[in-house]
């Protein structure tokens, strides 16, 4: 059905020769049996435009008709799409999933989503959460934990903008969890860092601030009625308490002011507070992702809590 | 985790074991588009320190072979290449079971796809595996999608470039050896007619030396290694005198001498980010 499996270490050697005209007039694509995957959405679907193109099986079977090796491809798929819109860490809809991968497995979705999740998780290292109860949207946290030395071997340099999320998130912690726009830009126009002038590193710190971090969900921007000039208030997404905790970026501002994390009593008992709570223990992941997704079956843990986190 | 080995029906290779070594060495390795095999050497070593520094470092290739038994279910696989210019080893992250061009599709707008599968089917057309700027931006008119004018075109051709996915020299451009692992499939299969190959490995050829009597054809590294110390080079098909300078056989060795002065270079560069 694929191509047979390369050999390692060089080109592998095709059974077809090209040369002296053995090649076919060029043949469509989504006609060739076994070998040219087509569009898994069901027969007659004509190929996607180039960004909605997840096509990886052959045409869709009346359900129950599906082999093995199908399901496998479908699975495969979902991995492939999830891991690659986590890259650009929006979180992924439901409803894409639905359109882009699964199509006419509709059916057994939760099935196929709990299998790519777990493929994600062993393989990977990613862990497949929702973002909110009942968003169906959702993120890949990391298990492994992240390393210094990773930035060397690394292929994308991280994200520069890391850095400035790290700060306005501390700022909102050490402030009461909560922040307005003006205290923000007060603060961060003293490490020349300016919203209407760009940046050498950050490029358009408002827009990062107020538009991209939002829309990767690590900040929630919501504006303060009554207020005028108008203003808002800045405050942890979701995405935020899945990925750090209020220790982590305690530790960090500590690291940035050279001192100890007990040096600030409140907020270091707020974070200790916080890591008592993350460490009770939970369903994983997984289960509530059962949950959410196949209504009140769960791994039959019995506990009732809804965690919709990973581990540290 | 536990491993679901109730997928490998059917497959009669052995599968491996999957740990945070291998895990933070796929996490890694796909923050890169394509590696060269001292930067695949490297990141195995950063992933076994991190992990077990006690542990010997396994062999590169049964460590990646190993890894590929895994994800052999999820039709990807980490895949080996040499350079069409010079022979060096690469590695990347492949679609094992897709035929377009999918993905690119994710970073790249509709238009610029087109303007890419523009210049694929010019280079694959040319005689010399290169096509100009000017004939790719001649074809701007004819893209699928939002509009693009030939300024745009010259800055998406620069994005292809950076991103490794097109290689320019003086003003031509032709597939990176990263284009040509992740899409040879794909090529092969749907320009059947105008595809050549090369006499030596069998394999899809867009630059190499052609023999100017019958006309096959030979990637560089193919001829480098086949005429090793042949005083006498001749045609493997017609056996006339082979008319073209030899090139080298790619030294690992010799790389590593100047890649030491490199790598250091590397590091300093990330750690000013």
């Amino acid at each position: 059905m694929l191509s047979k499996p390369r050999g390692r270490g060089r080109p592998s050697p095709h059974t077809d020769r090209d040369r002296g005209g053995g090649g076919d007039a060029r043949t469509p694509r989504g006609g060739r049996g076994d070998e040219t995957p087509s569009t898994s959405r069901g027969p007659g679907s004509a190929q996607e435009t180039p960004g909605s193109s997840w096509s990886l099986s052959a045409s869709a079977p009346a359900p129950g008709a599906r082999t093995q090796k199908q399901l496998e491809l479908k699975v495969a798929e979902l991995v492939q799409f999830l891991l690659i819109k986590d890259q650009k860490k929006i979180p992924i809809k439901r409803t894409d999933i639905l359109k882009h991968v699964i199509g006419d497995y509709r059916d057994i979705y939760p099935n196929l989503l709990k299998l790519a999740a777990e493929r994600l998780q062993y393989v990977f290292g990613y862990e497949l959460v929702e973002l909110e109860p009942k968003s169906n949207s959702y993120i890949l946290v990391n298990t492994l934990e992240p390393m210094e030395d990773d930035a060397e071997v690394r292929g994308d340099q991280g994200t520069p903008t890391t850095g400035l999320l790290m700060i306005v998130l501390g700022l909102i912690f050490m402030k009461g969890n909560t922040i307005t726009e003006t205290e923000v830009w007060d603060f961060l126009r003293r490490l020349g860092v300016y919203p209407t002038k760009k940046h050498l590193v950050f490029g358009d710190p408002k827009k990062l601030i107020t538009e991209d971090f939002v829309r990767q969900r690590y900040l929630e921007y919501r504006r303060i009625p009554h207020t005028d000039p108008v203003d808002y208030e800045l405050q942890w997404g979701p995405r935020t308490n899945l990925e750090t905790s209020k220790m982590k970026v305690l530790k960090f501002v500590a690291k940035i002011h050279k001192q100890d994390p007990k040096d600030w009593p409140a907020q270091y008992c707020e974070a200790l507070a916080d890591e008592e709570k993350r460490a009770r223990p939970a369903i994983n992941a997984p289960a509530s992702l059962l949950n959410s997704e196949m209504g009140s079956e769960g791994l039959g843990q019995g506990s009732g809590t809804q965690r919709h986190r990973a581990k540290e | 985790g536990v491993c679901p080995v109730v997928y490998m029906q059917g497959s009669t290779r052995r599968v491996g074991i999957m740990t945070d070594i291998h895990r933070r060495f796929l996490q890694l390795l796909m923050t890169h588009g394509v590696l060269e095999e001292w930067e695949v050497q490297r990141l195995q070593n950063h992933c076994f320190k991190v992990h077990d520094r006690n542990a010997a470092v396994e062999k590169l290739e049964d460590f990646i072979n190993n890894i590929n038994s895994i994800l052999e279910s999820l039709y990807i696989e980490i895949k080996k290449g040499i350079t069409e210019d010079d022979g060096r080893p690469i590695y990347a992250l492949v679609n094992l079971a897709t035929t377009s061009v999918s993905k690119m599709a994710t970073d790249f707008a509709e238009n610029e796809l087109d303007l890419f599968r523009k210049a694929l089917e010019l280079i694959i057309d040319s005689e010399t595996g290169f096509a100009s700027s000017t004939n790719i931006l001649n074809l701007v008119d004819q893209l699928k999608g939002k509009k693009m004018r030939k300024k745009e075109a010259e800055h998406v051709l620069q994005k292809f470039v950076q991103s490794k996915w097109l290689i320019e020299k003086e003003g031509e451009f032709t597939l990176h050896g990263r284009a040509i692992l992740e899409m040879e499939q794909f090529i092969r299969e749907t320009y059947p007619d105008a595809v050549k190959m090369c006499n030596i490995c069998h394999s899809l050829l867009i630059r190499g030396q052609s023999c100017e009597t019958c006309g096959i054809r030979m990637h560089l590294p193919c001829v480098a290694k086949y005429f090793q110390s042949n005083s006498e080079p001749r045609c493997p098909h017609c056996n006339d005198y082979w008319p073209h300078e030899i090139p080298e056989v790619f030294d690992p060795e010799k790389e590593r001498e100047a890649g030491v002065s490199k790598s250091t270079r590397k590091s300093l560069r990330s750690r000013q980010h």
